[in-house]
């Protein structure tokens, strides 16, 4: 009897040490990113009876059946997801930002404006060579301004398309590490099951990153995920319907394909990928804004050369000649001056003689790009990317709303508390004073018993 | 911003640092529209605004260029306006001499000498209708370069000019001529009713004075009726000129009167209330301060403060 109790009394000194212990780690890891709070599963031992009737007695103490992990699947997901949608609202807001700042800071608007000023100017005295020069370096400026939007545009997308390859290098390497966590999980999954919080330490850390990896490849595009039974995971690419990036110890290559329009594509084999969340996704969305304003900025620096070009050729430049083209070019990366001499402006009517101040044409040529009005095409351009912004920002802020709130519920359930911790290490001490002094106990009875067989 | 009643030690700190940094990102933004005077600082806070805001700046531009425009104008027009003038003192003149040698007490060489001064006169006015603009081009010859008027061996004047006025646009949709051509300054019906036009009428009348005789005197006779037409004439162009010159006035007028709205509008679009701006400053760095504080207090209470000793 009073060896039973001993070892009753010593398996509650152990439970209470690896509780301990477990406590020590929680406190340890309370700002590790990704680990989930550990706790311990005590169970009670109960063995054959030692005493006259079966099963009436059946105390053996404590035992340890393993340490729970208490993540809760479905916030799990949740934060996921919502944190993936935030990544992608993040990475649109910065990629058009890029494309609102490589318009608006090129000057296009303002320089489109000083060029058709500068020809109401030379209305005044056209045949003033000072006057007519200026229109010349306002129209180089404004080519000049079409010339720096297209190229910050273009190297926005280069580095849009840069961060593209990045990601899907970085979803493919992160994939091929939880493929190993899979071998891993399902080589130490004995008789776990799937939806069981108890497990070992070792697959308890494996879980976590398990969980950890999830959460870096969702960033980057949004995943469907299914835990197997043995722990391992698959996971669809774009959701549910997406194609399988892994599955157990095996995993698919996602590849990406810059289109002709410079927009990419993503495919896992020959299975095309939509993203609907993730950087990626976001990436994706802003090359296509950029692609869009980009063909509008062309046409726009293709119709200001054709309507200047056609009306010159309606007039008489200073020499009496027929006019000649003032602008070469049809996208806005070409965009140039065809001319350096400022007699080829074609302020005259036609077959003037030479030195005219006749102003027929230029008036033309005035009230003929008052109609095309390229200021007001430019402004809605503008108007339009700032507009994409700004909605961008909007849906960024609700997203970031929804993605802490699931976040820190998450954490809430799944996270140390460090005072929880502090409440756990006393009561656990305690646990372990009190099985040493049952110990005590134990060895005072076993001495009053022999000190009486002794007399 | 969210708000859990039990949570883990990371979710705190995560939480407040997400809190203050959202107020010191709003002081932020108050400070710099202040400090700018500019509400937003990119145009996807408000496109819209952004995008009136461009306009508006856009017709400022235009508005300088045609206030440019305007005075350019108006200068042409002074110009024509004060050659006029000196024009009509010249007819005047010329009235009086042609007075004096209509009478028939003076003799031949009396009439000569007029005639002579009738020739200087039309040399004067012939040089007056070939002013020049502020650009150096004929001021009543519709902007050519050179001259407005050539004269021939007889004294017979000839309009080599374009055949109108440049105009010039001043802003609101409006144009002005900056001038009038030669024709409608100079040309007249003369006495028998023949078009024809003031210098070629003094060349003829100072010829036919030098030449003397009894021709001289009716020549003179009939002149003062040519004249007398070619003064209303140049005197109704003047009137013109003022009218313009008057029309431009009041044109710039509106012009300023718009701009001010402009400038009233931009302000009120795209500028910055600097006392609601302050009094919102004072609220967030209020907030932000009361936050900080929260934060030190509610990060120092541990449990492991208390425990163990």
């Amino acid at each position: 009897m009073s060896s039973n109790l001993l070892s009753i009394a010593a398996s509650g000194a152990a439970a209470a040490e690896i509780a301990l212990d477990v406590t020590g780690q929680n406190i340890a890891n309370a700002a590790t990113q990704g680990y989930v709070k550990r706790g311990v599963n005590d169970v009670e031992v109960a063995s054959a009876s030692s005493w006259s009737t079966a099963n009436d007695v059946s105390l053996s103490g404590v035992t340890v059946s393993g340490i729970t992990r208490n993540a809760d699947t479905f916030l799990q997901t949740e934060a996921r997801n919502t944190a993936s949608n935030t990544a992608q609202a993040n990475s649109t807001v910065s990629g058009l930002t890029d494309v609102e700042t490589a318009v608006e800071d090129s000057g296009v608007f303002s320089a489109i404006g000083t060029f058709q000023n500068s020809l109401t100017t030379l209305a005044q005295n056209p045949t003033d060579s000072s006057a007519r020069t200026s229109v010349l370096q306002d129209g180089a400026t404004m080519t000049g301004a079409f010339r720096i939007a297209a190229q910050s545009l273009s190297s926005t997308q280069a580095g849009l398309q840069g961060e593209v390859s990045n990601g899907v290098s970085q979803i493919n390497t992160l994939s091929s590490q939880l493929a190993t966590i899979n071998i891993q999980l399902s080589a130490t999954a004995g008789g776990a099951s799937a939806n069981s919080n108890v497990t070992s330490s070792d697959r308890a850390s494996l879980t976590d990153q398990r969980d950890s990896l999830l959460d870096q490849i969702s960033q980057l595009g949004n995943v469907a995920t299914t835990i197997n039974t043995d722990g391992s995971v698959n996971v669809n690419l774009g959701g549910v319907s997406g194609p399988p990036l892994v599955t157990g110890g095996a995993t698919n290559t996602l590849a990406n394909t810059v289109n002709a329009d410079g927009t990419e594509s993503l495919s896992v084999g020959n299975a095309a990928v939509n993203l609907s969340g993730g950087t990626l996704a976001g990436n994706q969305a802003a090359l296509t804004t950029l692609g869009q304003v980009s063909g509008n900025l062309d046409s726009l620096a293709s119709s200001i050369a054709t309507t200047v070009n056609a009306q010159q050729a309606n007039g008489a430049d200073l020499n009496g000649n027929a006019g000649a083209a003032l602008f070469s070019g049809t996208t806005a990366a070409t965009l140039t001056m065809a001319t350096t001499n400022p007699d080829a402006i074609a302020t005259a009517a036609s077959g003037s003689a030479a030195g005219s101040s006749d102003t027929t044409n230029l008036t033309a040529l005035t009230s003929a790009i008052g109609t095309l009005d390229p200021a007001g095409t430019m402004n809605t351009i503008l108007t339009g990317i700032s507009g994409a912004v700004q909605s961008a920002t909007t849906t960024q802020t609700t997203l970031q709303t929804l993605s802490s709130a699931a976040a820190a519920s998450l954490s809430s359930e799944a996270g140390v508390n460090l005072n929880t911790e502090a409440v756990n290490l006393v009561q656990f001490q305690q646990a372990f004073e009190a099985s040493g002094k049952v110990m005590q106990t134990c060895s005072d009875i076993f001495t009053a018993i022999y000190n009486l067989t002794n007399t | 911003m969210t708000t859990i009643s039990s949570t883990s030690t990371s979710t705190f700190y995560t939480s407040s640092a997400e809190q203050l940094s959202s107020l010191q990102a709003q002081v932020d933004q108050v400070d710099n529209a202040i400090s700018t005077g500019s509400q937003f600082t990119s145009a996807s806070q408000d496109p819209e605004a952004a995008a009136q805001m461009r306009m508006l700046q856009l017709q400022d531009t235009e508005a300088s260029t045609d206030t440019a425009s305007a005075n350019a104008a108006t200068a042409n027009l002074q110009l024509a306006d004060s050659t006029m003038t000196s024009m009509i003192n010249d007819i005047n003149q010329a009235r009086q001499l042609t007075t004096q040698a209509a009478s028939g007490t003076l003799t031949d060489t009396q009439r000569a000498a007029i005639g002579t001064q009738i020739s200087q006169i039309q040399s004067d006015l012939m040089s007056l209708a070939n002013t020049r603009d502020a650009n150096g081009n004929a001021l009543f010859g519709g902007g050519v370069s050179g001259d407005a008027y050539t004269l021939d061996a007889g004294g017979n004047a000839t309009y080599v000019g374009a055949a109108t006025a440049p105009s010039l646009p001043i802003g609101g949709g409006q144009s002005v001529q900056t001038s009038l051509t030669g024709p409608e300054v100079l040309n007249m019906t003369d006495a028998s009713g023949n078009q024809t036009n003031l210098i070629t009428t003094l060349g003829s009348l100072a010829t036919a004075l030098q030449t003397g005789g009894s021709a001289a005197q009716s020549a003179a006779s009939t002149a003062l009726t040519s004249l007398s037409n070619g003064l209303d004439t140049v005197t109704t162009a003047q009137t013109v000129i003022g009218s313009r010159e008057s029309w431009i006035t009041l044109n710039t007028r509106n012009q300023t009167a718009a701009s001010t709205a402009r400038a009233t509008e931009e302000s009120s679009i795209g500028g910055t209330d600097v006392s609601t701006a302050a009094i919102k400053m004072q609220e967030l760095t209020t907030a932000l301060q009361a936050s900080q504080s929260c934060f030190v207090r509610l990060s120092s209470l541990s449990l492991f403060n208390d425990i163990g000793n």
